[in-house]
């Protein structure tokens, strides 16, 4: 019982990260319906950004999001503009086959200036945890739990209150509508890219201290934030949120009662049962 | 004159609306109906019905004496219904020829003899001058009759035109009406259609369905239409302010 | 030999011009092993072979049915997986392990089909992933059969026989390179037949529009399950053909995601739906992967006198250069999306008539 309270809880703590990741996801497909392949890429990019403030300046990795959010959003709002925004009316299938792209040049530049050795960021409260009932819990987890709940908290009030937020909701509901509404759909956009970027960048952050970082350490988070994104219903914030909680819960524990080598494999297995029976997600109502 | 198709109160609804509410009429062999109907009546959500895009939310289809509610598309265009669309759908990359051909296809399995039936098909619509142009690069009103024709090669007893003549220029449309009268006349295939053009839809109807709100309206003889009170306040009244 | 012909009469046209070139090419392809003794130059065309193999199988469903799956190396490592365990723990000739492979990945792309096809929208690329992945962990996971990370040494493949005949040892390069060639003609021919079949004509139905398709009596789960059954069978025969070719097969090389792209990019480079651009967009990778891979580009910077072996940026691109083919990869996949989706052919096609025109 203590076992699995102790999974459940350190499962929700990294779900909080997952449905950070899943959240800007779904923010990008709704406004634009692009599914962005490179997200995990963005999220690796983050983690080095992460890295390289703390290796050369020793800014403190929860601390430095204040530089890595802003420079993120001018990331993704810079990649949206160049290259995703010529690509939208095009093939869905061949704006998948461009963040694929994207995603390559930027986990093997980042290879060629850092190599694929492992990095880590090893901080005074890395391997430091606490007790709560005598359930053990992971400080940098919990400290990364905490500030992604203000973030979510944050994006929450923003797209609900502000008349920014609004839009960008409006454009997601409907482009079209959203565009003859006199809602700049193209600034909205890069608006949806850049949040959805600095959202992955704060992920990759939040879990530079607890993870290896390398190169090729996106690929993977890009597979989950779909998940996570198809599991919420495709678009839906709330249901993102959701969803990344169901799959921290779903990979740590099967992590403890299967092993740590098919966590992954379980999670995924559990999105082809979520297609093959309730395909509009757990949200949504299922269509066929 | 026997029954080819009937639609038994028919509802589809989306969430809590209700696109269709309680549709029924039925089609003779070898006529063609007309639906009319303000834009957003849900005459093209009835057509998704019949053709099985929706399964319907309530009631059901009966073609040919069979019940065809809840199948897919291909299955009812191989028993031999087929639909056009309102907003064409040409298989863009693909010549004229290729084109109608997919729908020879659906009937035999040798390249040859599709190759022949689509030639027929086009020469029916006038456009056996141009096999090997690219569909996607026709003017609107080719790619209009290029799904005429691409219809008629699936050999189907009942078609389904929605709005084949919205967008067209008048001598475009002559030209279709002239074709689904042509089609009438060589018999063995029935037509419903879907149509703005309010004479155009007199003129071809045997008789006309007007659907409004999701529900049937008025069912009668163009004549019987033109002077229903109900229909005029609620639809021509509105269409000739 | 006969449909060969035919194949290419048809595809190069009917001037006579066309198909004595078209004959040239295959005799001299056949002959080719009988002059070239080159163990590296027969090697680069054995990479030729597989990357064709795979560009023209992913082509019957990416290019065809417009269905992209990027987690074809699911199928690649069924083949490669399948034969290599048949022949280390249960003594199997491979070429039975071929057949067996493709067994395992027809219920390996039914699966996947069985699931996706019945939804639309982006469900099938990640679905497709999402079983590639599955496959990857399963085979670092499942030691036993499987020998995990470390993967499978073969050191001798069985003798080859017809009756008491040998046909060969496979002690040289040259078995493989007649083997990859039948291989590549047969998917080529395949193909060629596919497209001039119902089958052709519904697939890209299917890729030009789905719902008209649907309407004109078109199963569309049949027949997408079809095209990627079609492709998968192909795949593991590549994937297969590669194991036994390399010797050695690890989850890192054979289920690597990077393989998925690399299929695709292969068709995208040469023009997707089309017989041939497999075979051009496999001309240019294999040769500039090549070339990357052996400093061959370095030196060509160095000799152009741009910089210098000794200085600082030359040190780095002979470092790096070699590491470098993904993220050129990277950038191609980038430049065609954007400037010639059609690929190659398309470009080369576009560049005609506007000569044409002109």
């Amino acid at each position: 019982m203590m076992v699995l309270l102790q999974s459940l809880i350190s499962g929700i703590l990294i779900g909080g990260v997952y449905a950070l990741i899943g959240i800007g996801m779904t923010i990008i497909f709704g406004v634009m319906r692009v599914i962005n392949f490179a997200h995990g890429d963005i999220l690796m990019v983050g983690m080095y950004l992460t890295y390289t403030l703390f290796s050369s300046l020793g800014i403190d990795p929860f601390v430095s999001i204040v530089i890595t959010i802003p420079l993120m959003f001018l990331f993704g709002a810079f990649l949206q503009k160049v290259f995703i925004n010529r690509m939208l009316g095009a093939h869905p299938q061949n704006q998948i086959l461009l963040t694929i792209g994207l995603g390559l040049i930027m986990s093997n530049t980042m290879m060629l200036i850092f190599t694929s050795d492992y990095k880590i960021i090893s901080t005074s409260y890395s391997s430091e945890s606490f007790n709560v009932a005598g359930i053990s819990i992971s400080s940098p987890l919990a400290i990364s739990f905490l500030i992604t709940a203000a973030i979510t908290l944050l994006l929450y009030w923003f797209l609900l209150k502000t008349n920014t937020g609004q839009a960008i909701r409006a454009t997601a509901q409907d482009r079209e509508a959203a565009q003859l509404m006199g809602i700049n759909v193209r600034w909205m956009s890069i608006l949806a890219f850049g949040i959805g970027s600095a959202l992955a960048g704060t992920a990759g952050a939040l879990i530079s201290p607890t993870y290896y970082i390398f190169p090729q350490i996106g690929g993977i988070f890009t597979l989950k934030a779909f998940i996570i994104t198809v599991l919420g219903g495709m678009g839906s914030i709330i249901g993102a949120t959701l969803g990344g909680i169901i799959i921290g819960v779903a990979e740590s524990v099967s992590a403890v009662y299967i092993s740590s080598g098919w966590k992954d494999v379980v999670v995924f297995v559990l999105f082809l049962l979520v297609l093959l029976f309730k395909p509009a997600g757990l949200m949504g109502k299922s269509r066929m | 004159m026997a029954t080819i198709l009937e639609i038994k109160h028919v509802s589809k609804f989306f969430g809590g609306l209700a696109a269709n509410s309680d549709v029924s009429f039925s089609l003779e062999e070898g006529m063609i109906m007309g639906m009319i109907g303000p834009n957003g009546a849900g005459k093209t959500t009835l057509f998704n019905c019949i053709t099985g895009y929706y399964p319907p939310s309530r009631g059901e289809v009966i073609f040919k004496a069979q019940k065809i509610s809840g199948l897919e598309p291909d299955r009812i265009c191989r028993l031999g219904m087929v639909r056009t669309w309102q907003k064409v759908r040409p298989l863009a990359k693909l010549s004229v020829i290729d084109n109608v051909m997919v729908g020879a296809l659906c009937r035999t399995n040798s390249l040859k003899t599709a190759r022949e039936l689509a030639m027929e098909q086009l020469k029916v619509v006038r456009m056996e001058n141009k096999p090997d142009f690219p569909a996607g690069g026709l003017p609107i009103g080719e790619q209009k009759k290029l799904e005429v024709a691409r219809a008629l090669a699936t050999q189907p007893q009942l078609l389904l035109l929605d709005e084949v003549m919205g967008g067209l220029n008048p001598a475009e449309s002559d030209e279709i009406i002239q074709l689904i009268l042509e089609i009438k006349k060589g018999g063995g295939i029935t037509q419903m259609v879907i149509e703005h053009d309010m004479k155009a839809i007199m003129r071809i109807s045997d008789r006309i369905v007007v659907i409004n709100s999701g529900e049937k309206l008025a069912e009668g003889t163009p004549q019987e239409i033109v002077n229903n009170p109900e229909v005029v306040r609620a639809y021509l009244g509105d269409f000739h302010a | 030999m006969k449909s060969t012909l035919a194949l290419i009469r048809t595809t190069a046209g009917t001037s006579p011009v066309a198909t004595a070139l078209g004959l040239a090419v295959l005799a001299g392809l056949f002959l080719f092993p009988s002059f070239v003794k080159s163990p590296y130059t027969l090697h680069i065309m054995i990479l030729f072979f597989l990357s064709t193999i795979q560009g023209e199988a992913w082509n019957i469903i990416g290019g065809y049915t417009g269905q992209y799956s990027i987690g074809h190396v699911a199928y690649f490592g069924a083949g490669a997986y399948t034969t290599m365990i048949l022949m280390q723990y249960k003594q199997i000739p491979p070429w039975y392990g071929m057949l067996a492979g493709i067994g395992v990945a027809l219920v390996v792309s039914l699966i996947i089909g069985s699931i996706c096809f019945r939804l639309q929208g982006p469900y099938f690329v990640l679905a497709s992933i999402a079983v590639a992945e599955i496959m990857r962990l399963s085979a670092i996971n499942l030691k036993d059969i499987t020998n995990g990370a470390e993967g499978i040494l073969i050191t001798e493949i069985p003798v080859f026989k017809i009756g008491n005949t040998v046909v060969t040892d496979f002690l040289s390069k040259v078995p493989f390179y007649y083997v990859g060639l039948v291989i590549t003609l047969v998917t080529i021919l395949v193909t060629w037949m596919v497209q001039n079949s119902k089958l052709g004509y519904y697939f890209q139905a299917i890729r030009e529009d789905q719902d008209a398709a649907h309407s004109l009596g078109i199963s569309l789960p049949l027949y997408k399950n079809i095209a990627l059954a079609l492709s998968a069978v192909f795949t593991s025969l590549s994937g297969s053909f590669y194991a036994i070719y390399i010797g050695y097969i690890d989850p890192s090389t054979v289920l690597n995601l990077d393989i998925s792209v690399q299929i695709v990019l292969v068709c995208i480079i040469g023009g997707i739906g089309t017989i041939w651009g497999p075979v051009i967009g496999a001309m240019v990778l294999v040769p500039l992967s090549e070339a990357l891979r052996s400093d061959l580009i370095a030196g060509m910077i160095f000799k152009t006198g741009l910089t210098s072996e000794g200085s600082a940026i030359g040190t780095f691109l002979k470092e790096n250069l070699a590491h470098a083919h993904a993220l050129i990869y990277g950038i191609l996949v980038v430049v065609v999306i954007l400037f010639m989706p059609d690929g190659v052919l398309g470009w080369v096609k576009k560049l005609t008539v506007q000569k044409g025109r002109g």
